[in-house]
């Protein structure tokens, strides 16, 4: 029992710390532009195709080495074009956040349908980044977990030293703290707008990379993903970089416990049940500004 | 130094800037007052890139109509609002040179940050979180953080709103030395015509958009169309 429970708390620290990696994208594109990106889930299964394309048919040299080594900067220019291309425009107009909601959820559908044209309608799956398991006395550990939450943490350490310690990681900051101040000081609000899309996009695909190892990439599985992410981002407060982070790894357990002790069939309703709890008791979230 | 010549600008069918010209010369201090609604705020919104407008407006000779805000802000024209806007998880040191960062002309100049700090009197709170200031302490980082950008303009939108007499003073205090030590020439959009008639070399008047009158502030306070659509007759008979 006691190991039993070890392991889902292992479970969920994994499975948190990856969707972590992923809120914390969408949550700074809400603090930064204030607007929703429904297609945030799509973006997921990008990461999980494009590391299939190179790992599969392409058979790329260096494994997930040369899949990262690729996708950081090809999803940062898918990112930084999504803004500029379709997102930017609308930015023009009168209650453009509604309209940039409208605008990813149709860009999720069309991506969805899109992967089914594609990859065809049948899940996929991706080769471990590493085979083999560690036993620390009856726990049982897979290496592909351990570096699966090593990466997943180790790149919101990076996320959180590029935001602090860099020209446009500051700027992202001001922006999202002040937009009217960040005005005063000169900051370009255009470019960083594009920079914040550029950088979710990283995020989201890298943790689709690394959690689709574990799961399976199902051309209509955004609808999952997305779920999570938005709960995430309303649980631990609309645009709260912090609260995001407490409330993945929340959700990642809640995930696990759920699972483990009533079914996984459970998962989603008791996922969504923490959505509607926190919006009732408390609108702002866990750490959201009023 | 600053022209804007048949400036209009309209949203939807209200015409919130009617074809407004006027300049402001290098040095000095330029107060632009009028009723609630005027227009005054879009005229510096206008100035900063914020709005599309019809006309054209000059600065140094070069025509800013249409740059976005941060090649203004880069140009050397700054603002500041009317509600202190900070950056509440920043310390008073950072955000000011963010100022120096991104706005200033080379980029981050340390030094230049620091005596701008000493500059508004805020060296002792300099490492604290900026949400903690008061409200003086705020309005002064956000004068501190246009500063950095190193501007030959600053734009001040109504400075005195909220305070009490003593910051008032201290106000005023720190406007005329940014002015006179500096050598920045100063834009003043103010409520108070105490301290406009006090601060300003010219005063615009405006009102639904259109200049009332524009002239040295004696003469302004005391012409008939400004009384009777903004000051009032008990200013006119208290001078």
């Amino acid at each position: 029992m006691v190991f039993e429970i070890i392991d889902v708390i292992i479970s969920g620290l994994i499975n948190g710390s990856v969707y972590a990696l992923m809120a914390v994208g969408l949550t700074l594109v809400y603090g930064v532009t204030k607007a929703f990106n429904f297609a945030y889930g799509s973006f997921y299964n990008m990461g999980g195709y494009f590391a299939w394309m190179l790992l599969i048919p392409v058979g790329l040299i260096g494994g997930y080495f040369s899949v990262f080594f690729v996708a950081i900067p090809v999803f940062f220019v898918v990112g930084y074009l999504l803004e500029k291309i379709l997102i930017s425009p609308l930015r023009k107009h009168d209650d453009w956040e509604m309209k940039v909601m409208m605008l990813t959820l149709g860009l999720s559908l069309f991506m969805d349908f899109g992967y089914q044209a594609v990859f065809g309608p049948r899940i996929k799956s991706l080769p471990g980044m590493i085979e083999g398991t560690l036993e620390l006395g009856q726990v049982v550990l897979f290496h592909q977990d351990i570096v699966i939450f090593i990466l997943s943490v180790g790149g919101m350490i990076c996320f959180g030293w590029l935001l602090n310690n860099t020209r446009t990681g500051m700027a992202v900051q001001a922006v999202a703290q002040n937009p009217a101040g960040a005005k005063i000081v000169g900051i370009p609000k255009d470019f960083i707008f594009a920079a914040t899309f550029a950088i979710s996009t990283i995020m989201v695909g890298l943790g689709g990379i690394l959690l689709s190892q574990k799961t399976f990439i199902d051309p209509m599985g955004s609808t999952n993903i997305m779920i999570k992410a938005w709960v995430i981002t309303a649980f631990g407060g609309m645009g709260s970089i912090s609260g995001s982070l407490y409330a993945a790894f929340i959700l990642g357990m809640l995930e696990a416990f759920v699972g483990w002790h009533f079914g996984m069939i459970y998962v989603q309703i008791a996922t969504l049940t923490l959505l509607l709890v926190t919006l009732t008791i408390r609108p702002r979230g866990l750490m959201g500004r009023e | 130094m600053l022209i804007a010549k048949n400036v209009t600008k309209k949203f939807g069918e209200l015409v919130a800037v009617n074809n407004l010209s006027f300049e402001v010369k290098k040095g000095q201090v330029y107060g632009i007052a009028g009723p609630n609604g005027a227009g005054k705020s879009t005229v510096y919104n206008l100035i900063t890139g914020n709005y599309s407008y019809e006309g054209k407006i000059e600065f140094n000779g070069q025509d800013i109509t249409g740059l976005p805000p941060h090649r203004i802000a880069k140009a050397g024209i700054a603002r500041t609002f009317q509600i202190p806007e900070i950056f509440p998880s920043l310390t008073v040191q950072k955000s000011i040179r963010l100022g120096s960062r991104f706005g200033a002309r080379g980029g981050l100049d340390l030094e230049h940050t620091d005596k701008i700090i000493s500059f508004v009197g805020l060296t002792s709170e300099r490492f604290q979180n900026t949400r903690l200031l008061n409200l003086l302490g705020k309005k002064k980082l956000m004068i501190g953080a246009a500063l950095a950008t190193k501007p030959e303009i600053l734009m001040l939108d109504e400075p005195m709103a909220g305070s009490n007499a003593q910051e008032i003073k201290s106000m005023m205090e720190l406007i005329k030395k940014i002015n006179q030590e500096l050598g920045i020439t100063i834009i003043i959009i103010e409520h108070f015509m105490k301290v406009l008639t006090e601060l300003t070399e010219t005063l615009l008047i405006i009102e639904s958009g259109t200049m009332i009158c524009c002239d040295k502030p004696e003469i302004v306070t005391s012409d008939p169309r400004v009384i009777e659509s903004y000051l009032g007759d008990a200013y006119a008979e208290s001078k």
